[in-house]
């Protein structure tokens, strides 16, 4: 069990841009589950745009250095680690960091730069991901623990995105490239996580690719998702909004392009792990509420997901339901 | 005036006791352009010439050549200069060199100082011409502050035992108790495991001559087995190495074989009745063994071995076995010996893949590795020289081989350098295996085939010419199992033709690459030996000295300094058997005299030394009532120096003196007396 005394308490949540913008439910499930776990997201003041690895790092590192730098250096001046919830941003920010940390040359280039604007970076704070927050701090048998509805014979395709793995060498997970710690947190909370094939794959929008050439971006997705539904999934489970928004309105770009159709519900971990704690499907963006306008999120309904999951939560009653 | 020179060049004419005033000379080496392409060499020059206590300062293109030497010899013979310094290279270069060239014209050769000016600056510095200038006085300068206190000392000499000891029984190790038995020296030959013969044993053929393994190294076996000069230990691990170079004191744990050696006759008996299966090492766990086992049939000794950690002890065997060999009682047994020299040659691992998860190996059946296949291969393998899949015990009728497992590759957990032996034992297999099944389709992916020995392009060519093997030129990305049929995916770029490929096989190898043994670190304790960043042992020098150690009198030979092929380890082997042997034809070797020295009348005999010293060379005498320091022990590590609480040891040409008009002259004390 993990050693409570040491869970940071309090960090800056680090948006990014695809988040706030196009998901606003991953924000407001992100908080809500921080908040039953007595950590304090706390905004942060003037961030910008992390800025995307692929798109900004491939033009000019120097610029996306310094933008990154200066993010960073927000959270160093609240004395608070960052918090992210999206691959991309942690991509960008830990990387960023390290470079920061480790490389004396780029450091003093940047912190000229950045003193234009009257910031220096220090090296202080540490980007996280929340999954490496859950994973690493809080650990599996503790969410387990927390869980009051388990998702039982729910499947579940698990999606971890490019910049959460590599390059392997920094990251929190070690050297592991077929790593089973996202499939570990999805499962504690009652769901299957079933193996499809190349499960490591991207979901094809990293790197500038949805942007410069949507239909090859979008044969990728497509590609990904038949294998989950090779493997008969309920649902997708990502922990990243660019994916997110790859899966999810993709599905439906995918119809326009392919004429394929594989409504498969595209769910962020937060969510997921909400639902199995007992919080408010509706709070969690899981159910559209009747005033939803048309062309909001979620674009693929989840509907059938749920009405699974509350089916299957009649068939196996739990014993200890706690009402949320 | 002419008659004093004539009387100066008289070698014997040199008596310099290291009390006279020191008169130094510097001699500014430009190391070709490594040094003077640098910095300015007459701006140093003029420096130098500045500094107190030199006199004489002379700068020339190579000072190790015999013409630098003889510039310096003149000095001596014309008696300008007490004190030679030379600003060149490191010392672990040519510090012998110039040494050597004092001595010639006899002078004491501790009375010599290098100033290391390449390694610990100009190639380092290289980008910044002036700083490295400012750098290259100062350490000429602290030199020279050293050379001003440089006392006389004499050289002493050891006897060397005509005794070897040469810890691991593969191919090098052979060949290395071979040539030193066949020179008359008594040899103890020390293996880990039950028998000798190493990874070579278990390999079907070698490349590129495609002669049997087999019949190469099992009689080479056997004839050591026999020689009258080597003991054979087998079964049996170092433990423990003290002493030094001619005088090692050697304990080796011999593990209980639970058979009596003498006893057992081998019929074999004791094998049919033991109902105890486990993984056979030697098979690569292609096969079974019984719990008593010979590790192959043709192991030396051809003795039986019961395997602790598997036997039930049901006394099966002991009922069958008529010589009564069976002893479940037999203990582990402590072997002291006293050698001279020390020879390692403890090996390789082959790289585990299984950390490797793209490749799935030890998730996907049909994915093995080279030296499984290696197995399959041969005559006396699990599956007797016809290679099958594991999943279906089937002939493969598709086979890829990936090359580069675990080499060349710089991600965590994998070695940056070449193996040096995955093409050339990939392309073998792949040669064999079609001219078992020429209707199959052999394919290997490989970065660069690197066919660089004797007679190995050739072998390339047949190869990709006669025996139709596909090449192609790209690293695997990943492979997955089909489902279906077990067969096994490759994705990789075909990075001649720029296309991305998704082929199917049936079976793939990995071609897996050499690293350094599990035990390297310990081993490297042990024998004192520094291992390099690949993580194998360190050699004295890369060019001039490959089967030297910088410890004295312990060699090395075959993989264990670096992954290499047969011809490779063999021809290291022998180096190594020359080297030791060298050592103990003459008989004695001279000892550098850094030892420390203790002055009684201000030792307060605390005894703190004794407990820091690493190579128990201090000691303390109850009876005289003294603290004694034993000099052939003493390796000059200086810690004892250190730390006496009251100054009473110092250590040779390391003194107290030395070192502080060293620091004196490297920090600079301004007027009001601060640093």
């Amino acid at each position: 069990m993990t050693d409570s005394s040491k869970i940071v308490r309090d960090y800056d949540l680090f948006l990014g841009c695809v988040g706030p913008n196009r998901f606003p439910q991953i924000e407001a499930a992100t908080m809500l589950v921080f908040e039953k776990l007595g950590i304090n997201l706390h905004d942060m003041n003037g961030a910008s745009c992390c800025p995307a690895p692929g798109v900004f790092r491939s033009f000019d590192i120097p610029t996306w250095l310094a933008l990154a730098a200066r993010n960073i250096s927000i959270s160093e001046q609240d004395q608070r680690d960052v918090a992210v919830i999206c691959n991309g941003c942690f991509g960008t920010l830990l990387e960023a960091n390290n470079i920061m940390k480790t490389e004396p040359g780029k450091r003093d280039a940047t912190n000229k730069t950045l003193a234009k604007v009257n910031r220096e970076f220090k090296g202080t704070a540490k980007v996280r991901h929340i999954i490496d927050i859950l994973y690493n701090d809080i650990g599996v048998p503790a969410i387990a623990d927390m869980v009051t509805n388990p998702l039982r014979g729910i499947k579940v395709g698990v999606h971890y995105g490019c910049h959460l793995l590599k390059p392997t060498g920094i990251r929190p997970w070690g050297k592991d490239e077929r790593p089973k710690f996202f499939d570990e947190l999805v499962e504690a909370t009652g769901a299957d996580s079933v193996e499809y094939k190349d499960k490591y794959m991207c979901c094809g929008a990293g790197g500038g690719v949805r942007t410069a050439v949507k239909d090859i971006s979008l044969d990728f997705t497509r590609e990904k998702l038949q294998n989950m539904k090779d493997a008969g999934v309920d649902c997708l489970v990502d922990c990243c909004p660019f994916c997110h928004l790859q899966f999810d309105l993709g599905q439906v770009e995918i119809k326009q392009i392919f004429n394929v159709e594989f409504n498969i519900p595209v769910i962020y971990y937060t969510q997921l792990l909400g639902l199995a704690w007992g919080l408010n499907p509706y709070d969690l963006g899981l159910l559209p509420t009747a005033d939803k306008p048309a062309g909001t999120p979620p674009y693929v309904p989840t509907q059938p997901f749920m009405n699974k999951v509350l089916a299957n939560m009649s068939e196996s009653p739990v014993t200890e339901v706690e009402t949320a | 005036m002419s008659e004093e020179i004539q009387k100066a060049s008289e070698p014997t004419a040199v008596n310099i006791t290291g009390l006279e005033e020191p008169k130094v000379g510097v001699y500014l080496c430009h190391c070709g352009v490594n040094i003077a392409g640098v910095i300015s060499m007459d701006e140093l020059e003029a420096y130098t010439k500045t500094i107190p206590g030199v006199v004489k300062v002379t700068q020339y293109k190579f000072m190790c050549s015999d013409t630098g030497q003889n510039l310096i010899k003149d000095d001596i013979k014309k008696g300008e200069v007490n004190r030679v310094i030379v600003a060149a290279c490191s010392p672990r270069m040519h510090e012998p060199t110039f040494r050597k060239c004092l001595r010639s014209v006899g002078m004491n050769q501790f009375l010599f100082e290098q100033a290391n000016i390449r390694e610990h600056n100009t190639w380092v510095h290289m980008r910044q011409p002036e700083k490295a200038l400012e750098v290259a006085k100062d350490i000429v300068r602290i030199a020279v502050a050293k050379a001003r206190n440089l006392e006389p000392l004499d050289v002493m000499t050891v006897k060397v035992k005509p005794v070897a000891l040469v810890i691991g029984a593969g191919v090098a190790g052979i060949n290395v108790a071979k040539d030193l038995a066949n020179q008359n020296f008594q040899v103890h030959l020390v293996e880990k495991t039950p028998t000798i013969g190493g990874h070579m044993a278990q390999l079907d053929k070698t490349f590129p001559t495609m002669d049997c393994s087999a019949c190469i190294i099992t009689p080479e076996m056997s004839n050591i087995g026999q020689h009258p000069k080597i003991n054979t230990i087998n079964y049996a691990e170092v433990t423990d190495i003290s002493g030094y170079v001619g005088n090692f004191h050697v304990t080796i744990n011999k593990k209980p074989h639970y058979v009596d050696q003498s006893l057992c006759n081998s019929c074999g008996g004791c094998v049919d009745v033991c109902p105890v299966i486990t993984e056979n090492e030697f098979d690569e766990g292609m096969k079974d063994r019984k719990a008593i086992y010979i590790p192959f049939p043709q192991a030396i000794p051809n003795k039986y071995t019961i395997d602790m950690d598997h036997c039930i002890q049901c006394g099966l065997c002991k009922d069958v076995c008529e010589p009564h060999a069976i002893n479940f009682d037999d203990k582990p047994k402590k072997i002291e010996l006293d050698v001279g020299t020390i020879v390692v040659a403890t090996g390789f691992d082959p790289y585990d893949p299984t950390d490797y998860k793209p490749y799935g190996f030890g998730r996907f059946e049909n994915v093995i590795t080279g030296l499984q296949m290696e197995r399959e291969l041969s005559s006396f393998g699990p599956t007797t020289g016809k290679p099958v899949r594991p999943s279906d015990n089937k002939a493969p009728h598709s086979i890829a081989f990936i090359q580069c497992v675990g080499s060349r590759n710089c991600q965590v957990g994998m070695h940056p350098y070449c193996s040096r032996v995955c093409c050339m034992y990939a392309m073998k297999q792949a040669r064999q295996y079609k001219e078992k099944h020429p209707e199959s389709d052999v394919t290997i992916f490989y970065m660069d085939i690197r066919a660089f020995g004797k007679g190995y392009e050739e072998f390339y060519e047949i190869a990709a010419r006669e025996y139709g093997i596909n090449f192609i030129r790209g690293r695997a990305s990943e492979i997955y199992e089909n489902p279906e049929n077990k067969n096994i995916v490759i994705r990789a770029e075909d990075t001649l033709l720029k296309r991305p490929v998704e082929l199917e096989f049936e079976m793939v190898v990995l071609s897996v690459g050499l690293e350094p043994r599990k035990d390297m670190q310990t081993i490297s304790r042990m024998v004192g030996v520094a291992q390099t960043g690949d993580g194998f042992l360190m050699e004295a020098h890369p060019k001039l000295r490959p089967v030297d150690t910088l410890s004295d009198g312990v060699f090395i030979a075959g993989a264990v300094q670096g992954p290499k092929d047969i011809p490779d380890a063999v021809a290291q082997a022998k180096g190594a058997a020359s080297a030791a042997a060298s050592l103990m034809a003459r008989g004695e070797v001279e000892i550098e005299p850094y030892f420390s020295k203790i002055n009684e009348a201000m030792c307060s005999k605390c005894l703190s030394c004794i407990d820091l010293c690493p190579y128990g060379a201090i000691s303390f005498d109850k009876y005289e009532d003294v603290v004694r320091i034993n000099e052939v022990l003493c390796k000059g590590c200086g810690t004892c120096a250190a730390a006496c609480p009251c100054g009473a040891i110092s250590q040779n040409h390391f003194r107290e003196k030395q070192i502080f008009a060293m620091l004196d002259t490297a920090i600079p004390v301004t007027a009001n007396g601060k640093i």
